[in-house]
């Protein structure tokens, strides 16, 4: 960031993000008191800015960022991790979809002050060195996909879509993982993906 | 030359590892130094002038650099409106003046150091307008309708015989209205522009179907020479029409970036998507559609209305599809253009065929129920091997073939042919058949193919992956046309510095891109051929040049006489080969090259001069209704395309089965709503906006019919990205009608219009 915004309080941002309907919905809908004690104990910085540690992909990242900004830009904007997309902004869509602690959570309804100390992992992170992680083997392998677009949300909510034992038959997986949109239409082949990922990662 | 298989392999997509990684770079995931941040401000009203634009609020946002209005913004010279063969989306150029033509256009550009600043300093700006009545849509006050024949130099009304005369002597008639709805693309990659400088040299990464036609279109609106712009699109995270014409946001960030000398990130909010560049607009149409005693067909009349912006003419004049369906004797057509106050619309996925065959497939089962024939049977007895209009024969054409798969997959058989007689786990089931359709199109294409003596290969040609698998199709022709293994095969796509490539529209991308490459591939099979054949030494001497393929990494003659790559190249004295090649369709001349690099299009197929040409599918599907919340479910869907060769059958099958996908959204799901009084998008969010979800897709199953069509093209292939969704609409329609006995003349069907129905 280049230049901070100087002078803004606490007190307008709040105002702002109150005419600015997009943060407000994060803050009123998804931030729960975790994060409002966060940004008041002591990272706030001059300019309005506050310093913020990411964990992302087991790497540590210190940001000054505008209390504003949400996980995906954090993540894509001001770390450079653009596997994260951005499909709605708004919650809709699950195209922004990261694992926070192990669970799936929509980055853009996340605020990256919300997300200090936990464990972020994105599309980025999956995969083990040169060797995909089985969720991703099989979305190559049964075509899940036509764009890409949705896909890195999709495979991360595919992940967790097994590891919290929703994956027990095709309709439970389509219940499941209906909150990541595809708007190419590849809905049979990620289920067959997430079928066939399943039993290789040992669920 | 080497033989491409009439249904390709089903491999994997090369480009895959990037796409499932993250790595895939999509163009706002380009990275530029030291951006600036872009937000768009749009109009709340749609017809009338602004007063007063009141930007000191937005102004004082800390980190704001500037907004633009139409008191500052730069000068746009607007290029041509694409339907009279320019570039842009629509004729008006938001931000030049006070006027408002739409709801949601463009009226200020904020640009600042932060995202978050910029969307703070969007929301300050404050417009107080001088606003009129607007017309929304059909059979508001103030719309206005034209006949477009009389207004359209490119429309005609195809027409034979006289089918007014035939209807009224027709054993049995259907005449009846349908109407489909407003639809908008919503693909999930969001539009964006990022202009970067360098010097006078511009960049734009923006997501695009057409990178040459966005080259010209800004080039154009800047003033610039081409040449100064580059256009990066290598991925595309779905497009489905929208991003293949030019919207006023791309010049308007680029002549931002020039101005404040630095590079400028735009992202527009789903919402500004829906009014800041292109639809589906709402149809309506009145058929009639007569057979005699034995089910003949001996007359039809397809009278279509489509609704358009008061500035442009956008038609899709989808009744040179229906009359080419089946053998009409008489036929008359007539498209009206109706005219509001509302953005221009354009193409989305099969623009024609969607509506205009949903009423000619919804009209084809209502004569099947009247007649009492089975509605695929009275298709079948239909059919016809020559376009009715033309008189010309088709290249291919495997309805019928089509029709007995798909009806042996899907158990046709168990129909029981009356309405609401076949019940499952206490639910109405019902059967719908619809018969699927796209033109097969082409267009000009140019590539460069190189060869490498260590049996490398590249491809580079400026055409579009926007989820068509066309990295992965393209290779798969290289890597069989030169004989070397398809990971050996490089890919480059989406970059203006490349060879011309076509648009990817109209299904023309793997058909043009394809014979292109064999042409370039035939170029190179003939040089190293040549040098072996015409050689004093080597096992390939004295032998017949044309006998003479690329075969597994090697150049053999047909007795499988012949010599390692790495021998050929030596003998050439090079270690690579490059070809660049030109392809034109048939009927297209030499000027159409210079036009394509220079962002004209021009695409031919359909009807032509001495044949017509169509790919064809048959769609079963099955409906289920619950009797006590009428929701309407389909739990499964058969589909069997004939569509010439098929490159590779995973990608060409997930290509149908998301077209499928897409019918289904079109019959049950997705309408933009309008509130009249303001002609304003409700439901511009993907939420509120319906589309198929993972839980609404059950079972689908897809068959290509093999298909050597050597009349179409120099590939044999006819395109598969429109032909999917066609006719699904009026399948599903069809079976809820056999499931309920309620006719839906209008899509999306709601619960409450199956309140409508006696049975339920
Ligand atoms: S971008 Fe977060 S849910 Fe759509
Ligand atoms: S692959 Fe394109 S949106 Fe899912």
């Amino acid at each position: 960031m280049t230049n901070p915004t100087p002078g803004a309080s606490r007190r307008e941002f709040l105002s702002t993000a109150a005419s600015a309907p997009l943060v407000a919905g994060a803050a009123a809908g998804v931030l729960g008191g975790e994060a409002r004690a966060q940004t008041t104990t002591g990272a706030a910085m001059a300019g309005g800015q506050v310093l913020v540690t990411l964990k992302v992909n087991g790497q540590t990242h210190r940001l000054s960022l505008d209390p504003r900004v949400t996980l995906v830009d954090a993540l894509r904007e001001h770390l450079g991790l653009t596997g994260t997309k951005v499909g709605c902004n708004h919650g809709q869509c699950g195209a922004c979809t990261v694992h926070k602690d192990g669970v799936r959570v929509l980055s853009c309804l996340t605020l990256a002050v919300a997300a200090e100390g936990s464990e972020i992992t994105t599309i980025e992170g999956l995969a083990d060195g040169d060797e995909l992680h089985p969720m991703q083997a099989a979305f190559v392998q049964h075509d899940a996909y036509q764009c890409g677009y949705c896909t890195p949300g999709q495979i991360l909510s595919a992940v967790a879509c097994v590891k919290e034992g929703h994956a027990g038959s095709d309709a439970e997986i389509r219940e499941y993982m209906s909150g990541n949109l595809c708007r190419c239409g590849a809905y049979v082949n990620i289920v067959a993906a997430i079928n066939d990922a399943k039993t290789k990662m040992g669920a | 030359m080497a033989e491409l298989p009439l249904i390709g392999e089903g491999a994997p997509r090369i480009d895959g590892r990037l796409k499932v990684t993250g790595d895939a770079r999509y163009a706002a995931d380009f990275s530029v130094p030291n951006p600036a941040y872009a937000q768009l401000v749009t109009s709340t009203i749609a017809r009338g002038r602004i007063v007063s634009l009141d930007a000191s609020e937005a102004g004082k946002v800390p980190g704001v650099l500037k907004v633009y209005t139409h008191e500052n913004a730069p000068k746009i010279e607007g290029v041509p409106f694409f339907g009279k063969g320019g570039q842009a989306y629509q004729g008006f150029r938001p931000l030049q003046g006070v006027e408002i033509k739409h709801e949601g256009q463009i009226i200020a550009l904020v640009v600042a150091e932060t995202l978050e600043a910029a969307r703070e300093a969007a929301f300050r700006v404050k417009a107080t307008y001088e606003p009129q009545t607007p017309a929304a849509t059909f059979g508001d006050g103030g719309t206005e309708t034209e006949v477009a024949a009389e207004i359209s130099k490119q429309h005609t009304d195809p027409k034979t015989g006289d089918a007014d005369a035939a209807l009224k002597d027709a054993a049995h008639v259907v005449e009846a209205e349908y109407e489909t709805a407003t639809n908008h693309h919503n693909a999930m990659e969001l539009y964006s522009t990022t202009a970067h400088w360098t010097g006078d040299h511009l960049t734009i990464y923006e997501p695009s179907q057409w990178v040459y036609g966005l080259r010209a279109g800004v080039a154009g609106e800047l003033g610039i020479p081409q040449d100064k712009v580059r256009v990066l699109s290598p991925f595309t995270g779905g497009a489905f029409g929208s991003k293949g014409t030019v919207t006023a946001r791309s010049a308007l960030t680029a002549a931002a970036a020039r101005a404040l000398n630095r590079p400028v990130k735009l992202l527009v909010t789903r919402a500004q998507g829906y009014t800041t560049a292109s639809y589906r607009a709402e149809t309506k149409h009145r058929i009639r559609l007569g057979a005699d005693g034995d089910g003949t067909f001996v007359g039809f009349v397809h009278e279509g209305f489509e609704l358009t912006s008061r500035p442009d003419t956008f038609l899709v004049s989808g009744t040179e599809s229906t009359v080419r369906m089946y053998g009409f004797k008489n036929v008359r057509t007539k498209v009206s253009a109706v005219r509001a106050d509302r953005n221009t619309p354009g193409f989305m996925r099969s623009p024609a065929e969607v509506p205009y065959m949903f009423a000619l497939e919804s009209a084809v089962d209502e004569l099947a129920w009247k007649i009492g024939m089975d509605p695929i049977e009275l298709r079948l007895k239909n059919d016809t091997k020559t376009d009715p209009i033309t008189g010309k024969p088709f290249t291919t054409r495997q309805v019928r073939a089509c029709f007995e798969r798909a009806k042996e997959l899907f158990g046709w058989d168990r129909r029981v042919a009356k309405v609401g007689a076949m019940r499952a786990d206490g639910e109405l089931v019902g059967y719908g058949a619809a018969l699927a359709c796209y033109p097969t199109q082409l267009a000009p294409a140019a590539v460069r193919l190189t060869l490498e003596g260590k049996g490398r290969a590249r491809v580079q040609i400026a055409a579009h992956d926007i989820g068509t698998g066309t990295y992965t199709v393209l290779a798969q022709a290289a890597a069989g046309l030169l004989g070397v293994a398809l990971d050996r095969v490089e890919v480059e796509l989406g970059d203006t510095n490349l060879p011309a490539g076509p648009i990817s529209g109209g299904s023309v991308a793997t058909a043009s891109s394809v014979s292109a490459i064999m042409k370039a591939a035939e170029a190179i099979r003939l040089r190293l051929a040549t040098a072996a054949t015409t050689s004093n030494d080597g096992p390939l001497a004295g032998k017949d040049k044309e006998s003479v393929v690329l075969k597994d990494g090697r150049l053999v003659a047909e007795d499988g006489t012949g010599e390692d790559l790495t021998d050929a190249f030596k003998r050439l004295g090079v270690g690579t080969v490059e070809e660049y090649a030109e392809w034109l369709p048939d009927g297209v001349d030499e000027k159409a090259m210079r036009g394509l690099y220079n962002g004209s299009v021009k695409i031919v197929g359909g009807p032509m001069q001495d044949r017509t040409q169509f790919s064809f599918g048959a769609e079963l599907v099955e409906v289920r209704v619950n009797p006590r919340t009428l929701s309407i479910r389909v739990p499964r869907m058969v589909g069997v395309f004939a569509s010439g060769r098929i490159m590779n059958r995973m990608t060409a099958g997930s290509q149908v089965l998301g077209g499928m996908v897409w019918g289904v959204g079109s019959a049950l799901h997705e309408q933009t709503e309008i509130d009249r009084r303001y002609a304003r998008y409700v439901n511009d969010n993907i939420a509120e906006y319906l589309v198929p979800v993972n839980a609404d897709i059950v079972h689908q199953e897809i068959e290509f019919l093999e298909e050597d069509d050597g009349e179409v093209n120099l590939a044999g292939v006819k395109g598969l990205g429109e032909l999917g969704n066609v006719g699904t609409n009026a399948a599903v329609a069809n079976a809820v009608y056999h499931a309920t006995g309620f006719r839906a003349r209008k899509i999306p069907i709601r619960i409450e219009d199956v309140l409508k129905s006696h049975l339920v």
